[in-house]
């Protein structure tokens, strides 16, 4: 638990606080590595890096599954018996 | 949305497939699929409902194809048709997570606990993709819905708020939650491992 204050106005901030207040960091854009509570609290700096590399990771997961060839085949099927015909589409019906 | 860079063969495919050419609808079929599914089953971590849902998803392509205008790419356009093949699909089912916003809130006993005075591991570097992807399909569904349309799939607060009707604020909430989350089950991956 580490209580740091803030060159801006001087309030202080503490884990808790700082936090809460994550979300808001990370949607401004802002360079949160830079926070003044991180330059006292190696926690709360810890969790900004889990956090950010969790994200970065994130964008990094592809596509990486194929759908079964049943997938295609009750596509096909579906077309061919009238796709105009909304009972014939096999939304979320498996054969 | 990212990750839409043009495809070799697609627009030909798209003109012929609006005419009624089936062959280029098994075209565009087989340059999509995997996205679709993916995505249909990171959001929903089934395997038959993720397929049944691939499946719904390309007959409304084939229905709605000739709607398809070119005002924004074509995989684009078709990634938001899946999407909201499976958040109807999810009404449907009346799960609370996409229908009120104040059960959008998975219980306390799911949320993220908060890191006060605690040492960490430090995951930075140390996980790799097949983890993570673990680690997502063990996401409570509210959670892993927010985090997949926005740190996999690119989508912003807005556009999630739209389609998840909820607040931008609480899709922020719900995304820190799920990274949160992911943060403790890949840490306690990672412990299990050390000790194993």
């Amino acid at each position: 638990m580490s209580n740091t204050r803030d060159p801006q106005d001087g309030t202080s901030m503490n884990c808790a606080e700082f936090q809460e207040s994550i979300p808001e960091l990370f949607e401004s854009g802002a360079n949160v590595s830079k926070e003044a509570h991180l330059l006292g609290c190696e926690n709360c700096a810890a969790l900004v890096r889990d956090l950010e590399y969790i994200a970065s990771q994130a964008k990094l997961l592809l596509p990486i599954h194929d759908p079964s060839p049943t997938v295609w085949d009750n596509i096909q099927s579906a077309i061919r018996t009238g796709i105009d015909d909304k009972s014939a589409a096999p939304s979320g019906k498996r054969p | 949305m990212r990750r839409n860079p043009p495809i070799a063969g697609e627009a030909e495919a798209i003109a012929k497939a609006q005419a009624g050419d089936a062959a280029s609808f098994e075209i565009l079929y087989s340059l999509h699929k995997r996205r679709v599914y993916s995505l249909c089953l990171r959001m929903l971590g089934n395997v038959a409902e993720a397929e049944d849902l691939t499946q719904e998803a390309f007959l409304q392509l084939y229905r709605k194809i000739g709607t398809f205008r070119g005002d924004s790419a074509f995989s684009t356009w078709l990634h938001r048709l899946a999407v909201n093949v499976v958040l109807m699909h999810l009404r449907k089912k009346g799960l609370p997570q996409v229908s009120l916003e104040e059960t959008l809130e998975p219980s306390q006993e799911d949320g993220p606990r908060k890191d006060i005075g605690e040492r960490d591991l430090i995951l930075s570097g140390s996980i790799d993709r097949v983890a993570l992807e673990r680690a997502v399909e063990n996401l409570p569904p509210g959670y892993r819905l927010v985090f997949v349309l926005h740190d996999v799939e690119g989508y912003e607060h807005n556009e999630i708020a739209d389609m998840l009707s909820c607040s931008i604020g609480n899709s922020k909430s719900q995304l820190h939650k799920a990274r949160m989350k992911l943060r403790d089950l890949l840490r306690s991956g990672q412990r299990k491992e050390s000790i194993a």
